[in-house]
């Protein structure tokens, strides 16, 4: 809860420009109280989608805020959305909530030292030994140049907390025997009954005819290891969230 | 076991790409947009002949989610290809049509086609439709750096391949519909860094001005929307410009419009113009002169010269020395023509007054598509053949004098076709030394397509019709030797490489990504 306090006072500058949203914390905290009472079944705690689709995709976060709030108000005839029929005020809050779950997270002026976080990366934590920003770092891991885009706070805390939680589509662990008797070791960037791509800690890609393999094993578990010291997570969260590319995106 | 792993030779072999290995392109390999710096699009493979080609079979189809119209002329290197949609890159097994990565410029906005990427080092590049530069890790879609080199809010985009030559990726711009100043630019492989930038409009006071009266450069046109060509030996890079704005009304942009619609040799160093050659002074057609530019030494009148052909979209084949610019020759290759009686003995056209666009409405041919187009041509050294698409169609073009506005949507106001004179596809064979038509290929369809050609030292043409086949020809005869329906309908070149001593043909059309080889019953994945 402390962590949701701390974002959701980092959120204040991010709905400054909404003027038909409310963009004090409190608002969006009274929100968050509603969304957890009557949508979080559906679209989960987090807005991940269970039930319900996800809330952080960009569909939902392209959605105007005028259609978000109809949306909420009225449901989505057709799906199994069903209508709100609440107080204007509280579904203008919820649809802040909503932005807020959704919110790249280097929209949302995430607390901690950045530099310090950047030290980290590159060092102590040895987090690009396997990952890269632009060029800096090491393989296998996902390129982090524009992360601070592509993932809210929330899913950036996640990651570094509990990385085997939702591991990339292509970042699969994998150990495949060859037929001649090499082994190689690495992350499935693809497969099928055909062939297999495997891209290994050396940034070496291995395109094989499954007939050059003898057995393999894939992995669910991250080859990321837990953060030495979790009191550096907030630093850390700090630098990843300020990865961008391009201003204003996505 | 990290150890073991690190003594294994990687699969896919892991040598840079030099320059020279460009230069060396075509061979196993497809290295750039037209797969040699030259644009001949030949291909040295000669596996696929017309006594086998009979039996070429799809590989593999791969599609890409959410495309539309795919452009793009694929890259295919140490294993992979390489191939672009708006704003994304995928790299592909070649072998097999599996996706070993995608990168989404996430952010990036407008929504442009994109027609291709350039390889160098462990790089590989593209341009997103907002006119940035985006180097990527070859083997990984890591981002190494995004560079913008023009500005997306003051109206500037792009779909063009950007072109590897050591010292720079070339870049280019859109722009001859909306009004913005064409440039090519060389950024630095390495950093990102502009090295050069050659403004395709002068600025007022610098030689050429002096063909726009008052009108300002910032809204010239002269886009530079297609890849260039480069001679290393000559250091010198050759790059189409396209029209002038406002496309059809030239009443305030008195002159010639240097350099629009024409061809800039430029030193590759430096950027410095050479030369120039202006196809269609003073355009009020909308006839961009960024058709493919192909380079070839030959001995032309009895004297062994560095030649460049290009077929232009105002409908005549022209023949330049790319050495010094001197017109040698032009000749018409499409019979709907009728805005010119001819061309001097300099390559300036004697206009038909009555084909200047007017309010009311004038016909001319060929239409503002053009007698070719950005549909890339090939040309075979051992036939002597210039394999180029042909349009034969007339528009109706109408002009206006309304106050042009860039990026306002105007372009001195438009075209139309003509319903009872529908427009007509062919790839005709030219001998590239007089423009002579050899043979033909009609192509029955709706004239829609924008598919060009590659040629092979097997004596195969391979093309895209416009019913969504892929055709092969016979490169001496023009004789159809297979075609496969696609299904749709093809806006890109092919090309073709080898992989473990088997020759491939590629091509995209719409959503997909098509390879053939020839038939092998060993063959599993």
């Amino acid at each position: 809860m402390r962590g949701l306090s701390i974002l959701l006072w980092s959120a204040v500058s991010l709905f400054a420009q909404r003027s038909s949203l409310p963009a004090d914390p409190a608002s969006i905290a009274a929100g968050g109280e509603i969304y957890r009472g009557s949508c979080s079944g559906c679209h989960g705690a987090a807005g991940e989608g269970s039930q319900g689709p996800s809330l952080l995709s960009g569909r939902v976060g392209r959605l105007s805020d005028q259609t978000l709030f109809n949306s909420i108000r009225n449901g989505l005839p057709g799906t199994s959305m069903p209508e709100f029929p609440l107080p204007t005020e509280s579904v203008w809050r919820i649809a802040a909530f909503v932005r807020f779950l959704s919110a790249p997270a280097v929209q949302a002026n995430a607390a901690g030292d950045a530099s310090r976080g950047e030290s980290l990366f590159f060092g102590q934590a040895k987090c690009s030994g396997c990952h890269m920003i632009l060029g800096r770092g090491g393989h296998p891991g996902p390129d982090l140049s524009n992360i601070g885009a592509l993932r809210t706070l929330r899913q950036l805390r996640e990651s570094v907390l509990t990385p085997s939680a939702r591991v990339e589509p292509g970042y699969r662990t994998v150990r495949a025997s060859l037929a001649d008797g090499r082994i190689l070791q690495g992350v499935a960037r693809n497969y099928n009954n055909y062939s297999m791509q495997i891209l290994d800690s050396q940034g070496q890609l291995y395109l094989l005819s499954r007939d050059a393999v003898k057995e393999f094993e894939l992995s669910d578990d991250s080859l990321m290891p837990p953060l030495a010291n979790p009191g550096d997570l907030t630093d850390l969260i700090a630098f990843l969230a300020r990865q961008t590319t391009r201003t204003g995106s996505p | 076991m990290r150890l073991l792993t690190l003594l294994l030779l990687p699969i896919a072999a892991s040598a840079q790409v030099t320059p020279s290995a460009i230069a060396g392109s075509p061979n196993s390999v497809w290295l750039t947009y037209n797969g040699d710096y030259a644009a001949t699009r030949h291909s040295p493979l000669a596996q696929i002949t017309p006594g086998n080609v009979r039996s070429l079979v799809t590989q593999w189809v791969f599609r890409l989610p959410g495309a539309k119209q795919l452009e793009a002329s694929p890259i295919v290197y140490d294993g992979l290809m390489y191939i672009t949609n708006t704003n994304e890159m995928y790299a592909l097994d070649v072998q097999s049509g599996r996706e070993v990565w995608h990168f989404r410029a996430e952010g990036a906005q407008g929504s442009r086609v994109n027609r291709g990427l350039a390889i160098l080092g462990d790089r590989v590049y593209f341009v997103t439709a907002d006119c940035h530069l985006l180097a990527l890790h070859r083997r990984t879609g890591n981002l190494l750096y995004d560079v913008e080199y023009a500005s997306f809010a003051k109206g500037y985009t792009t779909s063009m391949a950007p072109l590897a030559i050591g010292t720079g990726i070339l870049v280019g711009v859109a722009g001859g519909g909306s009004g913005q100043r064409g440039f090519v630019a060389a950024i630095h492989p390495e950093t990102g860094k502009e090295v050069w930038r050659f403004w395709t409009v002068p600025a007022k006071g610098e030689p050429g001005s002096e063909t726009w009266g008052n009108f300002p450069a910032e809204m010239g046109g002269a886009p530079t929307w297609t890849t260039g060509s480069f001679d290393p030996e000559l250091n010198t890079i050759y790059w189409p410009t396209g029209n002038p704005w406002p496309d059809f009304y030239g009443g305030r942009r008195p002159g010639d419009n240097l350099y629009s619609d024409s061809v800039v040799a430029l030193d590759a160093t430096t950027g410095k113009r050479k030369w120039h050659f202006q196809f269609t002074p003073h355009d009020v057609w909308d006839w961009d002169a960024n058709e493919n530019l192909v380079l070839l030494n030959a001995t032309f009148r009895g004297k062994l010269r560095k030649l460049l052909v290009q077929a232009n979209r105002n409908g005549f084949y022209y023949i330049l020395d790319r050495v010094t610019g001197e017109f040698l020759h032009a000749k018409p290759f499409i019979t709907k023509l009728d805005w010119t009686t001819g061309l001097d003995d300099k390559g300036r056209p004697n206009v038909v007054a009555s084909k200047i666009p007017t309010p009311a409405g004038t016909k001319v041919c060929p239409s503002v598509r053009g007698a070719s187009n950005w549909m890339s041509p090939s040309y075979n050294p051992v036939t002597g053949l210039f394999y180029v698409v042909t349009l034969e169609q007339c528009d109706i073009i109408v002009a206006s004098a309304k106050e042009p506005v860039p990026a306002s949507g105007f372009r001195g106001t438009g075209n139309e076709g003509i319903p009872a004179e529908p427009g007509k596809f062919y790839l005709r064979a030219l001998d590239v030394l007089s423009g002579e038509k050899k043979w033909e290929y009609p192509m029955p369809g709706p004239a829609r397509m924008w598919a060009g050609t590659v040629s092979t030292a097997g004596g195969v043409i391979f093309a895209g019709d416009d019913d969504g086949n892929l055709v092969a020809l016979d490169a001496h005869s023009g004789k159809d030797l297979w075609h496969f329906s696609m299904g749709r309908n093809i806006f890109a070149s092919p090309i073709t490489y080898m992989v473990k001593g088997r020759q491939y043909v590629s091509i995209a059309a719409e959503s997909d990504v098509f390879t053939f080889g020839l038939f092998d019953g060993n063959r599993v994945n």
